[in-house]
């Protein structure tokens, strides 16, 4: 595309195509504010921009200056961010289109998209099922077409996750590869900005303009630009590792035997295929559910009615002020996370929990080193336990929830890169495997995922 | 709350009535540098509210903490000044609590492992003479907003100016035996930073703020007593008064049978009282971790180097060089380096050919006396001054004249041996002229001259001031008393 | 080891979060329940060397000391639920401690 009616055409398309996929309730921006910012977008669009015209969703948890940020919460109803995200101001300047924000778990704290202020998002092909969480809203657009690509972002596998579930590729990248400036914090030594595509190629290529050094991120590394691989002929060289851990006896038959078909896959496309041990994988989630929410109540506490959002007011003073807003404001996962998170990291307990879980995220990186020292490159899991599970099924017991981050956090407390990609279906709901690699290596991550996308039966039965 | 002041006996007394007082520092000062620590907004005092505010220190959804350079320069320099252990890798951690003007909701500062630790400053204690404080540690943070609760009836006003300016926290050991002791150590300190270079230390601007830990116990006790914070001590006369009076309100509550509860006070300046803040529900839990959005502080070989080689003569050195080098007195030297600025005046003058005493009288008197009035500035360049000093020691003018020169070269510039000439203050040392004076006078008073020469030698000063007069001041005086006694003697 | 009724209101006072009495017991239980499930990371022996892990830079890159503000698209008082005369403003301090200066 280089035309500006290309653009213009593009524009008034998807959001055509936004409004037929209303019913999902995966986008949050109005229709008509959404055509008129899109139509606006693609005039002043710059055409020499190597995504340009192309539609991409943003996460409600990204900050943007065409829609409002509420990150699915009533405590930011109404936010106006007075600041783009890094990664949008590289969108727009590769001429890109945003294309409205998406639902999501509240402050992306969820597995199922179910706890939003807006709303539960449906499943794209069964709506009395979760996509996914807490990128759910990119996912279910991406996955019925109404934009070839979204940003989500990360903390446990809130981009695979989704991915997996709703049949569309999900990418995170290496922990320091895109900014974090502007991504609404919630676990800030684990959040990184990724991408949902209907392909490979479409989510590698906005992974690539959003990623790279920004100088209003600490965190956020000066590295050589992303490489995005040709597709393959083979895969001849690549030693791929299948890690037993992610394998347990009790796995569901169903997403055992579509793994398994795509390792044979694998092999058969020449890669060497060997098992592996990571043997703290056991420990991640609770590593994970106790340094996330800890990190967590720390940022959140900034969300007290004084200087922007709602007020709910009535509060005799400042402390009344903030506990009302705060008890109000947030939801019940939140507000849960929040208090488990004040305590772990309280006196007489920070030594216990947080200290120890840190010290614990030593040891599942070290896992992973360990596995790529002895000459692996990449690593090949399933990307969830199940399939898409019934809206409603997981909310009573929260450790249920957190359980189906089981094959995701991994990567997110190593600091690594990972891919879902679509590899069948069970009783025609999507399921996905991923691909876990070393840190900034995501090219060979990327070549691997190419060529098992390309010869991989994601329509059908595993 | 607590009577006032001055009921358990003289402020001056490390002891008191049986007690000893046990006193330790906390002061923050803000460094001396153009933007915020963890931003690029203005660190400028005295802006209009909130305009020098962004994303990050208006803690936005998703601003993040980038840190500023100098800002650690500056705070390695005021450790390495303090004789504090640099450490090469330090760690930013934070401090959670809910406060109005802490946007946020934590302040980003330093827990477990800090800048700097293992200092120590040494300053004149009024009633042990030399002594050492410990600095235990220095690290770094970033300043709140300022909250004003009169502006608005039932409202807080939030300005967050302020907020994200760069701070030093710097710590003592339980070391101050009086509050007087705890006020020298801070001058000292105020001193040693401003030399430095690092922070203007202004208690009234906010740029030092101290909060003290006092506790008693009974002289020999190896036990500490209960400590107490103090806080909202907002200059340093209220230093000393605040610590009286905390002390005091101890030995009251200890002599009265009771027990000093560990509690925080806030000091009331116009009360002269110390007051419990009122009390939170439970002690203050932070809940420190390291700020998983800032990686270490890593300060390379290097770096630490460098803010050695940036650190100037201290003002102690200094004041031992200056009364080895100028046989000044230990008090003399004291004033001349109680500001730096002064003190390199001070040597400016002296090398430009003064004669060192004497200059250090004129610095001491005339300058200082002069910056005063005129907010501290140094009017008179230095080489200027030399040769000031230089004509009245040459005899060419009198202390009287040259102080008059002095104000006028102050005041309008100009060279001052111009400015004398223009005056006419320059003082007559033409033996010629004098004798002319000196035989006018003689005899206008012959009647004297008799008594002198009958035996009345006390009579000199007044022919001396006959010829003083007779040549309206000008008269060299050590002249006029020669020519006089050699006429005198004929 | 259970989290009681009264753990759960400290904590809340700490995070300053209104938490109705109607909602304790179903809290307590959850966070009890959440606290059992995350505490089996103890029964792995971890030396007290062992130096915490954390992704990104090994070192922070310090910034210039230049005065240039992130220009914002549009200022506080936009985005303030109560400002007056330049001031972000909020109810009276009352239940909080007369301030430090």
């Amino acid at each position: 595309m280089t035309d500006p009616s290309e653009a213009l055409a593009s524009a008034n398309a998807a959001a055509d195509r936004l409004v037929r996929a209303k019913r999902l309730n995966a986008c949050i921006t109005p229709p008509r504010e959404l055509r008129k910012s899109l139509v606006a977008q693609a005039q002043a669009a710059h055409p020499s921009g190597v995504l340009y015209g192309m539609p991409v969703a943003v996460k409600d948890v990204i900050c943007t200056l065409e829609f409002t940020t509420t990150c699915s919460s009533k405590i930011l109803e109404g936010y106006h961010s007075p600041y783009e995200a890094t990664a949008v101001a590289k969108l727009k300047a590769a001429g890109a289109l945003i294309a409205g924000k998406t639902n999501c778990d509240e402050f992306a704290m969820g597995s199922s998209t179910e706890h939003s202020a807006h709303g539960r998002t449906l499943h794209p092909f069964d709506k009395t099922r979760v996509p996914g969480g807490s990128s759910g809203g990119s996912a279910a657009l991406v996955a019925v077409g109404a934009v070839p690509a979204a940003l989500g972002s990360e903390t446990g596998g809130s981009v695979r996750q989704p991915a997996s579930l709703c049949g569309v590729v999900g990418i995170k990248p290496t922990y320091g590869r895109v900014s974090r400036s502007g991504l609404v914090a919630f676990g800030s030594s684990l959040d990184q900005i990724g991408v949902l595509g209907r392909s490979v190629h479409d989510a590698a290529r906005v992974l690539a303009v959003i990623s790279g050094r920004d100088a209003r991120d600490s965190t956020c590394e000066d590295r050589d630009p992303l490489r995005l691989p040709n597709v393959p002929e083979s895969l001849q060289g690549f030693v791929i590792g299948i890690p037993k851990e992610y394998f347990p006896p009790d796995l569901d038959p169903a997403v055992r035997r579509a793994c398994d078909r795509a390792i044979r896959l694998l092999k058969e496309l020449g890669a060497a295929v060997r098992e592996v041990s990571l043997p703290h994988t056991p420990y991640a989630v609770p590593t994970y559910y106790i340094v996330a929410p800890a990190e967590a109540s720390s940022n959140l506490a900034r969300y007290d009615g004084a200087r922007y959002g709602p007020r709910f007011n009535g509060a005799a003073d400042v402390r009344a002020l903030y506990r009302s807003t705060r008890g109000e404001g947030f939801g019940a996962e939140v507000r849960r996370r929040i208090l488990l998170g004040t305590y772990v990291l309280s006196a007489g307990y920070y030594d216990a929990y947080y200290r120890k879980a840190q010290q614990m995220r030593a040891l599942i990186a070290q896992d992973f080193r360990n596995a790529f020292d002895r000459g692996v490159d990449l690593l090949f899991t399933p990307t969830t336990p199940t399939a898409a599970f019934k809206a409603g099924e997981r909310l009573g017991d929260p450790v249920a929830m957190y359980l189906s981050d089981i094959f995701t956090v991994t990567a997110n407390l190593a600091g690594l890169p990972a891919i879902s990609i679509p590899i069948g279906r069970i009783k025609g709901l999507p399921i996905g495997g991923q691909f876990i690699g070393q840190a900034f290596l995501e090219d060979e991550m990327l070549e691997a995922a190419y060529a098992l996308e390309r010869v991989v039966p994601a329509t059908e039965e595993a | 709350m607590a009577g006032p002041a001055g009921t358990g006996g003289p402020g001056g007394a490390g002891e008191t009535s049986g007690w000893e007082t046990v006193i330790g520092l906390e002061t923050h000062v803000q460094v001396r540098t153009l933007s915020k620590m963890f931003c690029g907004c203005s660190a400028a005092f005295g802006d209009p509210p909130n305009t020098n505010v962004c994303p990050v220190c208006l803690g936005l959804p998703g601003a993040l903490p980038v840190p500023n350079g100098q800002a650690l320069k500056l705070a390695a320099r005021a450790a390495l000044a303090l004789g504090c252990t640099v450490h090469a890798r330090s760690v930013f951690a934070r401090k959670n609590y809910f406060y109005p003007d802490l946007p946020k909701g934590y302040q980003i500062s330093q827990f477990e492992q800090p800048l700097a630790t293992a200092g120590s400053l040494s300053y004149l204690s009024p009633e042990r003479g030399l002594a050492t404080a410990t600095i235990g540690r220095l690290h770094v943070e970033e300043d709140a907003g300022r909250s004003l609760h009169d502006r608005f009836p039932g409202y807080t006003a939030i300005d967050l100016n302020r907020c994200g300016v760069p701070l030093i926290e710097i710590v003592t050991g339980p070391d101050f035996r009086s509050p007087p002791e705890a006020r020298a150590y801070l001058l000292t300190l105020k001193q040693v930073l401003e030399y430095a270079g690092i922070s203007d230390c202004d208690m009234e601007k906010g740029s030092l703020r101290v909060d003290a830990n006092v506790s008693v116990r009974r002289p020999g006790d190896t036990v500490l007593g209960t400590k107490v914070e103090v806080k909202n001590i907002n200059s340093f006369a209220f230093v000393e008064k605040a610590l009286v009076a905390e002390r005091d309100r101890q030995i009251a509550v200890l002599e009265g049978g009771g027990t000093v509860e560990q509690q925080t006070m806030l000091y009331d300046s116009k009360a002269n009282t110390v007051r419990p803040q009122r009390s939170k529900e439970g002690s203050q839990d932070y809940r420190y971790f390291p700020d998983p959005d800032l990686p270490p502080l890593v300060l390379t070989d290097e770096f630490i180097a460098e803010q050695q080689t940036l650190l100037p003569e201290l003002p102690a050195k200094k004041r031992e060089r200056l009364v080895e080098k100028y046989a000044l007195s230990v008090t003399d030297a004291a004033v001349l380096t109680a500001d730096r600025a002064v003190a390199d005046y001070y040597e400016a003058v002296v090398h430009a050919g003064a004669d060192a005493k004497m200059a250090a009288n004129w610095v001491m008197t005339e300058v200082l006396g002069d910056a005063k009035d005129h907010g501290a500035a140094l009017r008179v360049a230095a080489g200027a001054l030399a040769n000031l000093i230089g004509l009245v020691r040459g005899g060419t003018l009198s202390h009287q004249a040259a102080k008059r020169v002095f104000a006028e070269v102050a005041e309008r510039g100009g060279e001052p041996r111009n400015v004398a000439e223009a005056l006419g203050l320059i003082q007559v040392a033409d033996t010629g002229v004098v004798a002319g004076w000196v035989s006018e006078v003689l005899a206008a008073h012959p009647t004297e001259v008799s008594r002198y020469k009958n035996g009345e030698t006390k009579l000199q000063p007044f022919f001396v001031g006959q010829v003083m007069k007779v040549s309206r001041g000008k008269a060299d005086p050590k002249l006029v008393q020669k020519v006089l006694e050699e006429k005198l003697a004929s | 080891m259970s989290v009681t009724h009264d753990d759960v209101l400290k904590i809340a006072r700490l995070a300053e979060l209104d938490v109705g009495e109607e909602a304790l017991p179903l809290l307590a239980e959850q966070m009890s329940r959440i606290l059992d499930y995350v505490r089996q990371i103890n029964s792995v022996p971890a030396s007290e060397a062992l130096r915490p892990f954390v992704p990104g830079p090994d070192a922070a890159h310090f910034r210039p000391d230049d005065v240039k503000p992130w220009p914002l698209a549009f200022g506080p008082e936009k985005l303030a639920p109560a400002f007056k005369d330049g001031f972000f403003l909020v109810p009276k301090l009352g239940a909080f401690e007369v301030p430090e200066a």
